[in-house]
């Protein structure tokens, strides 16, 4: 299948300054990629670049097999959500999106007609007449997304589209997302700095840090491939916690050894990739110092690997 | 026929979509309405100083009708620079730059449908001044012939103040920017008009007064108005004001096109 | 030389002299000139245009580039008068005149001030020594003042026009408020 969104070593140069360097992406129809990274990584440039607000300083990008030399044909077939989106408050939510109907080349009747069909499908058919000053945030993002839609694009763009949402709101604008990819069938890149929104709703994920690509692949490739350290918890008698620490300090695959605040006996050991066999962290290299030392192990847990954890090992890394 | 097919079949003329839009914003929202309530107690104060003189001969009734129509230009052609000075820096500010940047809509056509929208401002300050006018000039009947010249010079003056104030407003990444460099080439523009007569009189106070379209077009209504003069006489003195309206207006959707960014200047 | 041969020369230079002395004067004083109006008295009122004519004949011999010019003078010395609001065309350049001929102009002015004056025209040559004008008679103008501005009528204008934007302003906000 030929990719929707296609982006060859695109990088972003201001001034001195290296915002976005040698992005490749490849994203197909029904997709969700997600872009990962710390406030100040690139991830808002690299939307801007692939929605030709910015021109790339090198490199090329095409959408639905459109170069990125037409921007204007570009425009016709994606929808965008910036990261600061303002909305006019003086107009109502379906004047608004009338508008922009009309600038994607509408009539004023067929405008109208979908306006109010996006306002239905984003649950805001009620708030249709009343002033977008009035519309709370959510709101105001999901009048945000049906902006994007209006032109029913091959390819949807979200720039931290949950920013400042409650949980509910947020669930609500990723239940949007998700439809968005599978009912509509578009490419969808969602940019946020929330993880679990990208291990819940991401095909793929892209990890982005200080402008350069550090992983990418689907969530449980880069994962594996970040070979996070793993945590587990352990607990002894209150009486034998220094001894046991001591013990799991000594023991090969171990790194940091902590009592659990406030919890008596409780201690978390944090697991490094050890030296043997596969260099994967092994959790059971914590029971058998405990073993070793003649120290009776009350209880033990195995924090999962996560996103969150991968993703933190792997910024911190670079 | 997809949608993304309908849509591009429909193709609207861009600029009359924006206008239309701009034209709502600033009338029905009300802002439009309060200038022009602003503009008529300002006109209000000037005309009843002028006509509760009864010792006024009748030229300088003339020159009160003159006074009134000058006020009006300068003022109307400032309501609309203002709305202009905030047509794209105004958007950037407030976030809303981006969404339209994102549409396929040709930037040139954008920015030509808000210099249309500025220029509505023009239009119904001068609708305003007409019954002043009407008052003033009816005992010396120049009251047609005021009003014409007012609408020429007032609507030439207003399309190369607010298509200035737009270019200024591209280029301007925060509104008070805009807005203060806008004001300031106002004043600079209508400085020379408060040298003595004297100064106008040598070949270089001249030239200023004729290069300047401002003072160029204040002359002319002037000369039309208080001194009975025929357009033919003095029609030398609108060519700074018709050359300054085409080519600013000309520009605008040129500028537009090729510097409306996110961030004001040229994009990178 | 015999004196029959001197004569030759001293009357041709005599010829000369006459010549160029009636030329000079022709050319420098339009002797033979009168400026005639076809009315003297005028009454008018303020602000109203009023029209008159003069003729101005040669009586004498033919004469280039002439110039009328017309004048206009308070009776009051509390009055003052700017000629050139009153009419923008008060240098007419006539030309040449042939001997016998006339010219007639026709003068539009508007009356811009309320009072006594006295319009007249004055003809002279563009160039040459000891230029003389020759004036024609005056024409003496009545303005009667008149009220042109009604306080009354401003007020309506003054107070109306911004009552009803007010009101325009005030409807919109409240239909606002209301959606």
């Amino acid at each position: 299948m030929t990719p929707v969104v296609e982006a060859n070593g695109i990088a972003k140069l201001f001034g001195q300054l290296l915002a976005v360097d040698d992005l490749t992406v490849a994203l197909e129809a029904g997709e969700v990629l997600g872009i990962l990274g710390p406030n100040g990584a690139g991830k808002t440039t690299a939307v801007r670049m692939l929605t030709t607000i910015l021109a790339p300083s090198r490199g090329s990008f095409s959408v639905a097999g459109i170069p990125h030399t037409r921007p204007e044909e570009i425009r016709r077939r994606i929808g965008v959500l910036p990261e600061s989106a303002g909305y006019p408050g003086g107009q109502t939510g379906e004047e608004y999106l009338t508008y922009h109907a009309r600038l994607y080349g509408y009539g004023a009747g067929r405008a109208r007609e979908v306006a109010r069909s996006l306002l239905d499908e984003l649950g805001l058919l009620e708030r249709a007449r009343s002033p977008i000053s009035a519309y709370s945030r959510g709101m105001r993002q999901r009048l945000g997304i049906a902006r994007a839609l209006v032109n029913d694009p091959v390819a949807v763009f979200l720039d931290e589209p949950t920013l400042g949402l409650d949980p509910a709101g947020q669930r609500q604008v990723l239940r949007s997302v998700r439809t968005i990819a599978r009912e509509r069938g578009a490419a969808v890149l969602l940019s946020t700095h929330l993880l679990n929104e990208v291990e819940e709703n991401c095909s793929h994920v892209l990890i982005l840090n200080r402008g350069r690509v550090i992983a990418e692949g689907t969530v449980s490739e880069v994962v594996s491939r970040a070979a996070a350290p793993r945590r587990v918890r352990l607990q002894v008698a209150p009486e034998e916690v220094e001894r046991a620490a001591a013990a799991l300090a000594a023991a090969p695959g171990v790194g940091r050894v902590e009592p659990a605040e406030g919890e008596s006996g409780w201690l978390r050991v944090e697991l490094e990739a050890n030296g043997h066999g596969n260099g994967a962290p092994n959790p059971n290299e914590p029971i058998r110092a405990l073993l070793d030392a003649a120290i009776a192990l009350r209880s033990f847990e195995v924090d999962g690997t996560r996103l969150n954890d991968a993703f933190l090992a792997i910024t911190e890394a670079s | 026929m997809s949608r993304a097919e309908t849509v591009d079949a429909e193709h609207p003329r861009i600029w009359a979509v924006v206008l239309q839009r701009e034209v709502r914003d600033l009338w029905t929202g009300g802002r439009a309405l309060v200038m022009c309530l602003a503009f008529s107690l300002l006109l209000s104060v000037i005309a009843y100083l002028v006509a509760t003189n009864t010792d006024l001969n009748f030229l300088e009734q003339r020159e009160s009708v003159s006074l009134t129509l000058q006020v009006a230009t300068a003022v109307g052609a400032l309501l609309a620079l203002l709305v202009a000075g905030d047509a794209i820096s105004g958007e950037r500010e407030r976030g809303t730059l981006e969404t339209l940047l994102l549409t396929p809509a040709p930037r040139g056509q954008i920015a030509t449908g808000k210099l249309l929208a500025a220029l509505t401002l023009w239009l119904a300050s001068f609708a305003v001044t007409v019954p002043y006018v009407w008052r003033l000039g009816s005992g010396v009947g120049i009251v047609m012939e005021a009003l014409a010249v007012g609408l020429v010079v007032g609507t030439l003056l207003a399309i190369f103040l607010a298509s200035l104030g737009i270019l200024i407003s591209v280029f301007s990444n925060s509104n008070r920017f805009s807005l203060s460099l806008s004001l300031f080439v106002l004043l600079a523009l209508f400085a020379p008009s408060q040298l003595p007569s004297s100064a106008e009189q040598g070949w270089a106070g001249n030239l200023l007064m004729r290069f300047n379209p401002v003072t160029a077009g204040e002359h002319f209504v002037g000369r039309i108005v208080v001194n009975g003069h025929s357009w033919s006489e003095d029609i030398s003195w609108l060519v700074s004001p018709v050359i300054a309206a085409v080519v600013f207006a000309a520009l605008v959707p040129l500028a537009a096109g090729r510097f409306i960014s996110l961030r004001g200047g040229v994009s990178g | 030389m015999t004196p029959r041969r001197h004569a030759l020369p001293l009357l041709a230079l005599a010829a000369i002299a006459l010549a160029l002395a009636t030329g000079a004067h022709a050319a420098s004083s339009p002797a033979g000139f009168s400026a005639t109006v076809d009315r003297t008295r005028i009454s008018t009122e303020l602000g109203r245009t009023f029209v008159f004519r003069s003729t101005i004949a040669n009586e004498g011999a033919a004469a280039d580039d002439l110039i009328a010019h017309l004048n206009i003078v308070s009776l009051r010395s509390d009055v003052y008068v700017d000629p050139e609001d009153w009419s923008t065309h008060r240098t007419r350049y006539l030309g040449s005149l042939a001997a016998g001929g006339s010219r007639t102009i026709t003068w539009r002015l508007k009356a811009v001030n309320s009072g006594a004056f006295d319009v007249y025209v004055a003809v002279l040559p563009r160039s040459g020594h000891a230029r003389r004008p020759v004036t024609g008679p005056v024409v003496a103008v009545a303005v009667a003042g008149r009220k042109t501005l009604n306080a009354g009528g401003i007020l309506s204008v003054a107070l109306g026009v911004p009552a009803v934007l007010g009101v325009l302003a005030v409807g919109l906000k409240l239909r606002r408020r209301r959606a």
